[in-house]
């Protein structure tokens, strides 16, 4: 693993699907790859999922494979629960900084047995992946299908009972480990920091979060997936299953109000494909989806809609003015029938999913020097041609980091943010800036 | 860790590396939940315990997934502590993850091959969902099946030839320039051939293009400057394939190319032109226009030097007077290139729908065209004038030839409707009424839709513009499909479009307007002939076929042929050069070593039971897989069957006529089918129990 310096091609930021792609393609040329990814796991908003549009396969079945591939990739050097300090320029490309926080559990001896979370007296909420509806405990590996399969424990909350100690089969648990630097010479970087939805109590028109049955569309995506909390889909209040289930569309896109002016491009297909679970699954509730426009506008996404319409899926075309509560805490949707002579009405429903929409997952300036655009994704100057080069010279980015997208686009772009990163360090090669023995590795 | 790449080089070089199975076979079986895909269906938990007990499975488990990582770590520990030493997994299907299973039993240092997939969720939870006991013992009998293979199987070793570096790049539009600039960058040599005697394709055609609302001709020019200075890469214009043999890394591809008919130095080149007494419509403005035989499309385009369309010029000579002697020549034949490449990229990228006559108006009044037309005719006029006469309303409908319903629209010549949706017209055409609007800011704009699909970075910025810019819009069911119909005489405008308007409460609107503009969607290029050559797919849209959206987005099933662009579905340019781009990554991770691997699926002739008959040689339909050689052994002469592995593709073909059962394809031999067989219809005791 990871020495104190470590010399690469390319620095990957981020190791979500986009990252680990490009991480990999790059690792199969022959180039030395360093990933970073803050979480204590890859696999990025992906792993959460339940199936995936279009082609309703699991998420896990198509994300873990990439996960083992990049922990285990020779050329892939892989950092996890670690985060970029700085970064500077030199003759070779840049220097960065890069922090390993401690997991106060020793990698190398950890092998993932979780005998420790048997014994850890403390449980916590686990807000990270499952919106506080499960707990874990303050030792613990991330998730089932985590990479890597290493238990983390959360200090602030440890008591240091020392029960985790003696149950740990291999040693591996150290109260004192302290945080790991560690200097990266990269000749490239690229950002594939991905995207956070937004805020789903950001609209007081819908609740503002206080309305309990009402979710948005990640917290839908953790209760339709077999690795949820409940195994089932139930709602937040009273555990009922719902008879009713309503999509409001644009909760978060498409609205000047809120700052995001722009459509979330994913939105219309998560709903529709989480409607088509849902049907499979509560084969007797009523889902209505409330919509402004319906965009499912890629390969075959056009018939997916056309599937959802015939399982008996309701599209009501109408923007959701407010929603509100009865006493029973079913929320209650004002919208204008726009299809029906446009009266407004109120629709009661048992549970309501907001489809939230995508904003940038972080801001590259401050350590990149990489400028956003107006809608805060990272600048491409020559969008259409170049679409992975950024403003600064052999910075890239690639993957939802530059706009909203799905699994398929971002996987693409993030082949293409390859190509881009190879022709870069192929140009540099030429140039002689490296010696013979070096570049033979890249044909090797 | 173990480097799989130096494993296999050493594999390569005749020896079997790790493992090679000592003693009795100690089989480990995995059965995969796959979430819930195959555990909801199938009781894993029971199809493990039933095949635990039979001979030689020394452990059998089942998972929620198999293939994550701690699944995978299952499999590696068996091997390592347990000593299992084949594996048979049974889960999702082998297109997904067989090479992730290979890569994982490699981990732990036992053969590749020793592995063995049962499609658990294809061939049973999927399509069996309703009776779970029936599933569960199917799965069993499956699994024993493999369990029954698995005991026979050798470890194999994978073909490993050299290869050709060079990749063929086929249509000179933005993708395939984009995608050859940057496998040329990446330092494989490249030949690109453009089908018509420009490069460019469609963008040529456009003058602003979304979302950047940059000059499309710019934007062309330098990444046609780029392309040409990059010494890697040889382009043909006028050029098409006419035939392909081989296979990935070995492709032989033979290609026609026209003549121009034209010398690039050509100095009189516009008194040639005028001096061509043949009109035809232009297709370059789509029929808006008339060029000559002797013709270059469009200013700036390239290569600058004009050429003759052979099919309409009538040898009238009449160009060759002018100018310089033998600057023209009429007669010159094609010219046949043979290329040998290691990986094709097809980006060969599409043609507008072309409505049918009387589809909404269009071929029946002259004033209906399509959204190509209207940007050529924003292109070269200053006024917007139609027929003489000042546009003063206009009508833009969208969808036209996308969105369709079956039994609804009419189909096209392959019975299909186009159901699909065309991913750029929303914005192309909301692009396009704003322009008019900042040009010609009286003109009064229609705009006609289901639902505006600006879906990109930047696209929802057009339709938010149009709307301040007045442009009213109309909102129709897809059921209820607008009309266009001819005013009555001594009306002010010629035509009306008659749409039942959804934002206004379903009312019946009538639109006067002096134009129509047809939004039309994007189709294939007309390839079906490269198709069958390249032996690759279309799927149902007849847009060509990846492996999988998500896993491999640009590959076909083809190994060494690649997708880039609109020949795989409707795109942006921004989409279609980052398809290009992901394409030359996949033919970079291929071709950059030099060598490819196959698999070692190939024919095997033991030559102790050969009787040098030859059936082989005669049913064999690929050239040079076997042939017969004749040897001195012991003062006998013998003939034997020798198989060439580079060029047998492992069809098996050869094993079904020889008369002495000398042949076998490594992998699939028939004692395993035999065995296979024999363990499906077995009375199996470990089905006991369970239906
Ligand atoms: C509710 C919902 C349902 C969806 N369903 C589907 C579907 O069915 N099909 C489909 O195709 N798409 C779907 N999507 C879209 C899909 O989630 C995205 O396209 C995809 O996950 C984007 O991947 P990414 O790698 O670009 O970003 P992310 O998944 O966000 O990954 C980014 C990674 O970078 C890390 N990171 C961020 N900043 C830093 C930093 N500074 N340092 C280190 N690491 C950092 C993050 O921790 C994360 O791991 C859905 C989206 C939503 C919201
Ligand atoms: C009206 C309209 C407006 C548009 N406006 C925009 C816009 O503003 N912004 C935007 O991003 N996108 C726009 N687009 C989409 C854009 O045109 C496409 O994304 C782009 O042209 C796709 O490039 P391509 O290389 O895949 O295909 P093409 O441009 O079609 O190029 C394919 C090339 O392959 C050649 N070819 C075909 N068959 C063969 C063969 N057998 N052998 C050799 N060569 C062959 C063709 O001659 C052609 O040169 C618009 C589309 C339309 C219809
Ligand atoms: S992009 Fe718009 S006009 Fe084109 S097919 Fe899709 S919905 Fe219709």
């Amino acid at each position: 693993m990871a020495a104190d310096r470590l010399q690469v091609d390319t620095i990957v930021i981020g190791g979500g699907i986009a990252g680990m792609q490009a991480a990999l393609d790059l690792a199969d040329q022959g180039y030395r790859v360093a990933l970073v990814e803050k979480n204590p796991s890859v696999g990025g908003k992906m792993i959460g999922l339940s199936k995936v549009f279009p082609t309703l396969d699991c998420c896990s079945c198509i994300t873990t494979p990439k996960m083992a591939a990049v922990a285990y990739h020779d050329n892939i050097d892989l950092l996890t629960y670690s985060e970029v300090q700085s970064v500077s320029r030199n003759e070779q490309g840049f220097v960065v900084q890069v922090l390993k926080k401690p997991r106060y559990v020793i990698d190398d001896a950890c092998t993932g047995c979780r005998s420790c979370e048997l014994v850890c007296p403390l449980d916590l909420p686990d807000d990270a992946n499952e919106f506080g509806r499960t707990a874990h405990r303050v030792i613990y590996v991330p998730f089932t299908t985590a990479v890597p399969q290493k238990a983390l424990i959360d200090i602030d909350q440890c008591v240091f009972c020392g029960k985790c100690l003696q149950a740990c089969p291999s040693d591996a648990i150290d109260f004192s480990q302290l945080p790991a630097f560690l200097e990266i010479q990269a000749r490239s970087i690229i950002l594939a920091t991905g995207y956070q939805v937004t805020r789903y109590d950001a609209k007081k028109q819908y609740g503002a979060g206080k309305l309990r049955n009402v979710i948005d569309g990640l917290m839908m995506e953790r209760l339709l997936a077999p690795t949820g909390p409940y195994g089932r889909v139930l709602r937040p209040s009273d555990g009922k299953q719902p008879a009713s289930i309503a999509y409001v569309q644009c909760a978060g896109s498409r609205d000047e109000t809120l700052g995001v002016p722009y459509c979330s491009r994913v939105c219309c297909m998560y709903a529709i494909k989480q409607a088509m679970l849902l049907s499979g699954m509560l084969p007797l509730a009523d889902i209505t989806i409330y919509y402004m426009d319906i965009r499912t506008f890629g390969k075959g996404y056009e018939q997916f809609y056309r599937s959802a319409q015939a399982m008996g899926i309701t599209f009501v075309k109408g923007k959701v003015a407010r929603i509100t509560e009865d006493a029973d805490q079913n929320p209650t949707v004002r919208v204008e029938l726009i299809d029906d002579h446009s009266q407004v009405v109120e629709r009661k429903h048992d549970l309501v999913v907001l489809s939230v929409g995508m904003l940038p997952g972080g801001d590259p300036q401050a350590l990149y020097g990489v400028p956003t655009s107006e809608d805060g994704f990272v600048r491409i100057p020559n969008y259409n041609v170049a679409p992975a080069t950024t403003t600064q010279e052999g910075v890239f980015a690639t993957g939802t980091a530059i706009g909203p997208m799905d699994i398929v686009d971002s996987i693409v772009t993030a082949s293409a943010a390859a190509a881009e990163v190879s022709a870069y360090l192929q140009s540099h090669y030429a140039a002689g800036s490296l010696t013979d023995a070096e570049r033979s590795l890249i044909h090797a | 860790m173990p480097d799989p790449t130096a494993e296999s080089q050493t594999a390569a070089a005749g020896k079997i590396n790790a493992s090679s199975p000592a003693g009795a076979p100690r089989i480990g079986v995995y059965v995969c939940e796959c979430g819930g895909n195959i555990g909801e269906t199938v009781r894993c938990e029971q199809v493990a315990n039933a095949l635990g007990k039979l001979a030689n499975v020394t452990i059998a488990r089942h998972y929620q997934f198999m293939c994550s990582d701690p699944g995978q770590k299952l499999i590696t520990d068996d091997i390592t502590e347990k000593g299992v030493n084949r594996v048979v997994v049974g889960a999702c299907s082998l297109f997904l993850h067989e090479q992730t299973f290979r890569k994982t039993v490699e981990r732990a240092g036992l053969n590749p091959y020793l592995y063995y997939h049962i499609g658990l969720r294809e061939q049973d939870s999927w399509v069996h969902h309703e009776c779970p006991a029936d599933a569960t013992a199917k799965a069993i009998r499956m699994m024993s099946a493999g369990i029954a293979k698995a005991r026979l199987m050798q470890p194999l070793a994978p073909v490993h030839l050299d290869a050709d570096q060079r990749v063929l790049v086929i249509g000179g539009g933005v993708a395939g320039l984009r995608a050859a600039l940057s496998i040329a960058r990446r330092g494989l040599p490249v030949t690109l051939i453009e089908k018509s005697h420009f490069l460019g394709g469609h963008v040529a055609q456009w003058e602003h293009l979304f979302p950047t609302d940059e000059d499309a001709a710019a934007l062309l020019e330098g990444l046609i400057e780029e392309v040409i200075a990059e010494s890697k890469i040889t382009i043909y214009t006028g050029a098409e394939v006419v035939s392909t043999k081989g296979y990935v890394g070995n492709f032989d591809i033979r290609i026609r190319v026209q003549p121009r008919g034209v010398a690039k130095d050509f100095a009189a080149v516009d008194q040639a032109i005028a001096a061509c007494p043949v009109q035809v419509p232009d297709e370059f403005n789509f029929g808006l226009t008339q060029r000559k035989a002797i013709y270059q499309p469009y200013v700036g385009c390239y290569p600058a030097s004009p050429v003759i369309d052979r099919e309409h010029c009538t040898r009238c000579n009449e160009c060759l007077r002018v100018g310089q002697n033998g600057g023209i020549r009429l007669d010159e034949p094609p010219v046949e290139i043979d290329l040998k490449v290691g990986a094709v990229v097809v980006a060969t990228g599409f043609r507008p729908y072309e409505p049918f006559a009387g589809e909404m108006g269009y071929g029946e009044f002259p004033e209906v065209i399509t959204l190509p037309q209207l940007e050529r005719l924003l292109a070269t006029n200053d006024r917007l004038e139609w027929n003489a006469r000042p546009v003063r309303r206009l009508a833009m409908i969208h969808c036209v030839g996308s969105r369709q319903i079956e039994g609804m629209h009419a189909p096209q010549p392959d019975g299909k409707v186009n159901d699909y949706c065309s991913r750029v017209c929303c914005t192309a055409t909301l692009s396009a009424a704003n322009r008019i609007h900042t040009r010609f800011p009286n003109v009064t704009i229609y705009d006609v839709y289901q639902d505006i699909r600006t879906y990109g970075r930047g696209h929802e910025d057009y339709y938010v513009r149009a709307c301040k810019n007045g442009v009213t819009f109309l909102r129709h069911l897809p059921e209820e499909i607008p009309e266009v119909i001819r005013s009555e005489k001594g009306a002010e405008y010629p035509l009306l479009v008659k749409v039942k308007d959804r934002l206004t409460w379903g009312e019946e609107i009538e639109l006067p307007v002096d134009l129509v503009v047809l939004s039309v969607g994007i189709m294939p290029s007309p390839i079906s002939d490269l198709v069958d050559m390249l032996k690759i797919a279309p799927g149902n849209d007849r847009f060509l076929l990846e492996v999988h959206p998500k896993l491999r987005p640009v590959e076909t099933a083809v190994a060494g042929v690649v997708l880039a662009g609109t020949a795989q579905g409707p795109m942006t340019v921004q989409e279609s050069c980052a398809a290009a781009e992901a394409a030359a990554t996949k033919v970079a991770v291929l071709l950059s070593r030099g060598k490819v691997e196959l698999e070692p699926y190939v024919a095997q002739v033991d030559p102790e039971r050969c009787q040098g008959v030859g059936e082989c040689v005669c049913v064999c339909p690929q050239e040079g897989a076997i042939h017969l050689e004749t040897r001195i052994e012991n003062g006998k002469m013998l003939r034997r069957a020798v198989v060439t592995a580079a060029n047998c593709n492992g069809c098996g073909v050869c094993v079904s006529v020889c008369p002495s059962r000398a042949i076998d394809v490594q992998g699939w031999r028939l004692d395993g089918f035999e065995a296979m067989v024999e363990a499906i219809t077995a009375e199996t005791p470990a089905l006991e129990g369970v239906a």
